[in-house]
This record gives structure tokens, sequence and C-alpha cells, in this order.
């Protein structure tokens, strides 16, 4: 056998230092990164609201009036909705699809966000999901509602509902949440007429299951969802979606359901933007000084990215590295403008920056960041140094480098 | 996914085993007209299409450039030189004919929303049948298709269906199917046919056990290696015809085989799950299911043919489930 004429290409995203994340590795970072971000969101809508019934209703209302709203428009818009969406994901009419696409829908997103399980029951009167792991499991209860609430929106839009009411004939119940101490997260839908059951409010969906569930066996679990498995997602009949297309759907998706819906409600809690802003920022500078706050986290990131021993821990490059990361891993385009032992710039552009989809762009992402890595530069690098980010005609240039602010967050 | 434990579940596929049993089992249908209509689909189809009497139907996969499976389906001769295509991807057949219908004087319509379809199927179907509708079924040959009526609602029925037993399909109106669904459950509930809910039942288990799959089963195989090379006819021409005659003259790199998983459920198993020989890759599964009569948990895989022949012994998906190479028919 002849010697290679070189080896092999592997897709993934490279660090400041030359070493390569793999493909499913970045993919994994992305999604936690995506639902660290969340779960700081989070925080911020529990100190400005203390109930959490009112505030779980808040969001769940909203993400489900936003989920409505993406097929918004006339009978003739949603028909070409629906049957683009059965026509791509090959929908088959045997399954009753107009009755069971939230079920289907709510799978091919719950795999790509390597919310990993299965499908264990599909009736004509019941649908069950069981979920083996959940990376937004830091997020919170509130998001377990919140998500399970939203996706009647596609029960709703299939049965021609509408828009923003809960009218369709099922019942949607996230009864078990990893987030909440479960083995495994749980959705089950069942049928009103089937079950002789009530339509729900929106505080009503982590209600149990009204028939039997099976709960796997912990040997037959997985630890991570079809595409980091096998390489792609399988739809129950067949349609396929590379790792590449499910990583990509996230780095647009997770940001728009896990943020972007929330925060509509987040936003109307505050008594005004002020205050929405200084909570948010003071809610992710904590966060950011907390990541590091340990040794070994330091010196687990210089591991993973293979920071050089010639660069000491009081050097800006760690930080800028450990940005370009997360930028690389979420799939945000940058350039290099400085990387040494003075400063570092980064440039990004501004829309692609906070509008990782484009007909959702998000500020908070840039508030939400510049505060967090201003607090994680404390800790990983010194207090010397700090992060901000200014505007550059249509571009952000984040800067890693000297600051003294005699009023530090 | 579907478990030993599903009472349920085993009561319906026991049902269509034994005696019989109903259910909505709406195919995409594509109609086919025109002066070359019978010339197109012979060059769409591998299958010999233009010899099928009116009122027959033929099994055919169908294929790209490169001779690998993108359909399968059934043609039904309507009579008028108008043809139906029975598939679960009307959307995909339409738009591979836009792409390839240059030089032929054809038309071709999805007509899915148009029409119903419903399926009657087990050893007593025939009785349910006779009750229902107003002419006779019981001379009708496989795959093929009459008018008939349901009280006085007109209808097509086939015999054929996917569970591997005597079986018929009813093709109604949409404005009908609700009337039509009505009639089918008063002529069942005679013969104590149970309507099945289950859908895994009547589209995986049944189905596999009888070694029928679907053709996400089937897709990217060659008709060969899918064990369907008696449906070819390399005497004619038909598109991905040089590719596939030479892919068989070299010899077919895969097989598509039956497994059988030792363990006593298979949630780790999804669509596409790696099968490995001594822990090396050699193939992924297709699907994955529990077959109520044969009892124990049946799959389709695509693996090294050479290197996988029956019987040999495997692991599969990320908890290593042991599992044999079998031929892909149960019972």
């Amino acid at each position: 056998m002849a010697l290679l004429e070189h080896v092999g290409t592997h897709r993934g995203v490279e660090t400041a230092f030359g070493k390569i994340i793999p493909e499913k590795e970045a993919y994994s970072y992305c999604l936690r990164t995506i639902a660290a971000f969340s779960a700081n969101i989070f925080q911020v809508m529990r100190i400005l609201n203390d109930s959490w019934e009112d505030r779980t209703e808040a969001i769940t209302e909203i993400a489900n009036m936003m989920n409505c709203a993406a097929c918004a428009g006339g009978e003739d818009e949603l028909f070409q909705y629906l049957n683009a969406f059965y026509d791509d994901w090959n929908i088959p009419e045997l399954v009753k699809r107009s009755a069971w696409i939230g079920a289907i829908w709510g799978d091919y997103g719950d795999e790509a966000e390597d919310m990993a399980g299965r499908v264990i029951q599909f009736t004509e009167h019941r649908v069950e999901k069981e979920l083996d792991t959940c990376p937004w499991d830091i997020v919170g209860s509130e998001m377990c509602n919140m998500t399970t609430g939203m996706f009647t929106a596609n029960f709703d839009i299939a049965a021609g509902g509408e828009h923003g009411k809960i009218t369709n004939d099922v019942q949607l119940n996230m009864c078990e949440a990893r987030g909440c101490g479960n083995p495994h997260c749980r959705v089950v839908a069942e049928r009103l007429d089937h079950f002789g059951l009530e339509r729900q409010g929106w505080l009503d969906h982590r209600g149990q299951a009204h028939a039997p569930v099976h709960d796997t066996p912990p040997e037959r679990r997985v630890k991570h969802g079809q595409g980091l498995r096998n390489g792609q997602y399988v739809q129950a009949f067949g349609e396929e979606n590379p790792l590449e297309w499910q990583y990509r759907w996230v780095a647009q998706m997770g940001w728009v359901w896990s943020v972007s819906f929330p925060l509509i409600a987040i936003r109307d809690m505050a008594e005004d933007d002020d205050e929405f802003e200084r909570i948010l920022k003071t809610v992710f500078a904590t966060a950011g000084k907390n990541s590091f706050i340990d040794f070994f986290a330091r010196e687990g990131l210089r591991n993973w990215l293979e920071i050089p021993r010639e660069i000491g821990d009081d050097d800006p490059r760690v930080m800028g590295a450990y940005i370009s990361a997360v930028l690389g891993c979420q799939l945000v385009p940058f350039e290099w403008e400085a990387f040494d032992g003075e400063g570092v710039e980064i440039r990004v552009n501004q829309e692609t920056f906070t509008g990782r989809f484009e007909m959702a762009p998000l500020d908070e992402i840039t508030l939400g960041y510049e505060a967090q890595w201003n607090g994680a530069c404390h800790t990983l690098v010194s207090p010397e140094w700090s992060v901000w980010i200014d505007e550059d005609d249509d571009d952000f240039i984040i800067t890693v480098g000297r600051k003294i602010d005699d009023r530090a967050l | 996914m579907l478990f030993r434990e599903d009472e349920v579940a085993r009561f319906e596929a026991k049902a269509v085993r034994e005696n019989a049993g109903w259910y909505r089992w709406t195919h995409d249908l594509v109609e086919v007209a025109g002066p070359d209509a019978e010339g197109f689909l012979d060059w769409m189809l591998v299958n010999r299409i233009a010899d099928t009497p009116e009122g027959r139907g033929k099994y055919t996969t169908m294929l790209d450039e490169r001779g690998e499976i993108i359909d399968d389906l059934v043609a039904f001769n309507r009579g008028g030189g108008t043809w139906w295509l029975s598939t679960l991807y009307g959307p995909h057949a339409v738009r591979w004919f836009d792409a390839h219908k240059e030089g032929y004087d054809v038309t071709y319509e999805d007509i899915t929303q148009a029409w119903d379809m419903y399926a009657v199927q087990g050893p007593n179907s025939a009785k349910v049948m006779e009750v229902l509708l107003d002419e006779p079924v019981d001379g009708l040959k496989r795959f093929q298709i009459a008018e008939n009526r349901v009280d006085d609602i007109g209808v097509a029925v086939d015999r054929g269906g996917f569970t591997g037993e005597l079986g018929y399909e009813i093709y109604c109106r949409r404005e009908d199917s609700i009337a039509v669904a009505g009639a089918i459950a008063a002529a069942a509930v005679q013969f104590d046919a149970p309507r099945l809910t289950t859908l895994e039942v009547y589209v995986r288990s049944l189905p596999m056990e009888k070694g029928l799959a679907l053709r996400q089963d089937y897709k990217g195989l060659t008709p060969y290696e899918a064990n369907l090379g008696w449906s070819v006819h390399l005497d004619k021409d038909f598109l991905g015809k040089d590719a596939l005659a030479a892919v068989h003259e070299a010899g077919e790199k895969r097989a598509f085989v039956g497994l059988e998983i030792g363990r006593a459920s298979y949630e780790d198993i999804a669509q596409k799950e790696i099968i490995r020989k001594r822990g090396v890759p050699c193939g992924y599964v297709t699907q994955m299911i529990y077959g109520y009569t044969v009892d124990r948990n049946i799959g389709f895989g695509v693996v090294d043919a050479e290197k996988c022949p029956v019987g040999t012994r495997v692991t599969i998906g990320p908890n290593d489930s042991p599992a044999i190479v079998v031929e892909p028919k149960w019972c």
C-alpha cells in the first residue's frame, strides 16, 4: 500500500495557536456557550421578577406567540409554509401529519441541540419523547415550561388555530426535566379527546403524563445526539441532516428560542432600559469572573487551547485566545487586528455578531459578552487587563487591553 | 419505537396476522398522463412498465444517475394512458420528473390532496371487503386495481399492502374520506377487526417481519444491493442503467441484511447507528423495531458484503449492543 500524499483533512476551529478544535467538540462547545448565555439571561429575569409563576407565564406566552409568528400571514401562506415543511422532512400523509407535526418538528430541534434521546411512542393519540441529555439543564425550570408551551404553537399552526391562543387538541407536558434533577427530560403529547383532558394554560406544561411512561434503563441511555454519534440526524421517515447542518442550525436558532424569545418578556419586567442593562451587565460580569476563579480552570483552558508556556499568565493573549475560541466555535467570522503582549484586538462584523439569526438581532449579545469577558479577564489574566467592545463603522473591535477603572464592577 | 410489553401494539399486530385490521394509509399519489407517459415511466423506472396491463400495477425502484435508489413505488396503469404512482415522496418525484422530462410529451401532477387511502389487512380482510363493497374483490390479483363502491361512494380498490398478509387498499376522494372510514369501521367490527392506531406497528413492525422495507432503508443502495435485482430490466433503457450495470459487474460491495439484537430493548439504536465488527465500523442500521409475531428486536442494516455475511456477530450503537447478521426476513 503506497504512502498517503498527505494527512486527512478534518474540519475544525483553529485556535490562536494553531490547534484544531474538532468539529464535533466545537459544536458541543457552541451549544453550551449559548446555554450559558441563556442561563445568565434567566438570572436577570429572576432579579427583575421574584415570582416563578409570573415570569414563567410571561416568557411562555411570548415564546408561543413568536413561534406562531414564524408563519404569520394569510391562510395560503400558512398552507405553503406547512407544505414546505412536510416536503423538506418528508412527513407523509399517513402519519396524520397535521396532528403530529409538532412531535416531528420538535425531534429534529432536540437532536440538533444535542438533547439526545428518543421518540418512545408515536401513536394516533399520544407521542412520548425522552431525553437523556440536555445542555440547557443549567437554565432552569422556567425554560422547561417555556419550551414546552412554545411547542404548542407547532400543534396550533398545523391545526390552523388562532395565533397566540392554545387551540390545539393536545396536552403537552414536560413531566420530567434533567435540570430539575430527573434522570430524563420527558415530553408527552396526549390528545384531549382520547384522554379526557382539559386545554392547558401557560403554566400547565409541567404536569404529568396521563398514560404510563417508558423509562429507558441506564445502560441504554445515550450521551449525545445522533449527529455527534453517527455524523447525521435521521428523521423518522428517513430524511437526513448532516452534522454540519445541525451545527449551523444551532449557531443560529439556539439563540432565538433560548435567548431572543424570553428576552422580549424579560425586558418588559424592568422599569426601563437602564435598569435592565444595569442588571444584565452585573449578572454577566459576575458569571465571567467566576468562570476562572479556580486555578484548574485557568490551567484547563491553557491545556485546551494549547497556549504555549512562554506566554505567561499575565498576558492578554490568553484572554484573546479564549474569546477567539468562543467566536470560532459559535461560527462567528473574525479578523485579528492585534495579538501580542501589548494587547489583543479582534474585528467582527456588527450584524453578524448580534444577528446570529439575521431576522432577530440581539444587542444583548454585545452587552452581555462585553461584561462577561471583562469579568473573566480579571480572573483568567489579571485585573490589570480588561475587555471592551468599540464600534468601528460596521464592525466591532473587541479589545483586551490595560485599563484602570475606578468604578469597576 | 416499540417494546415487548406494549400490549396495545401487540394486540394490533396480532389482529393483522391472525384476523384483520384497518388504518388510514394515505400515500402520495402522482398522476402521470400524456402520449409519452408509458415511455417516460419506462425511462424513469427500472421495472418494465410499458407492458403493465390496464388495471394492474408493478413495484419498481427509481434511480439517480449513479444507479442508486432514490425512491421505490408502485406504478398502476389506470387506463386511458393515465398512471398512478403510489409513493411516499410525491413532491420529490415531481421535481425529479421536472429535471428529466425533456423530449417527452407527458404531464404529471401530485394529486395527494385529492385522494385518501385506507388499508384493510389480514387473512380475513377479504371478508371485511365483501361486506364493505358493492363488488367482490376476492378475484383481484396482487397489485390489481379496480373501481368499486362503498355504499354510493365511488372508490378504487387494489389488492396490496405493506404487511405481508392478504390485504386491500381503498382509494377514495378526500371529501368522502370520513364516510368511507365509517363504512370500513362498521364492516370491520363485524369481524372484530380493530382500527390500528400505533403507527410503528403498521409502518415498521409488521412489514419488517416479512422483509418489507421502506425507501429510507434502500436509499443510496443499488437495486442489486437491496435484493431487488429481480425488478431490474437491463434489456431496456432507464435512467441510471449504465452506472448500475457497471457497479453490478464489479460486484456489490454492500449488502442489505437483517439484524437481531440480543438485548431486551433498543432505545439507544437510532437510524444510521453504526454497526461494528470487533470494534471496527462495517455498516449502519437503517431501522430497528420490535416484531410481535417473532417476539424479538429486529432491524435492517447495510453492511460490508464481504466482511459481514449472514451469521456475523456485530455490535450496534453507543452502548455496543450485541447483534447478529441474519437474512432480512423473519416470517
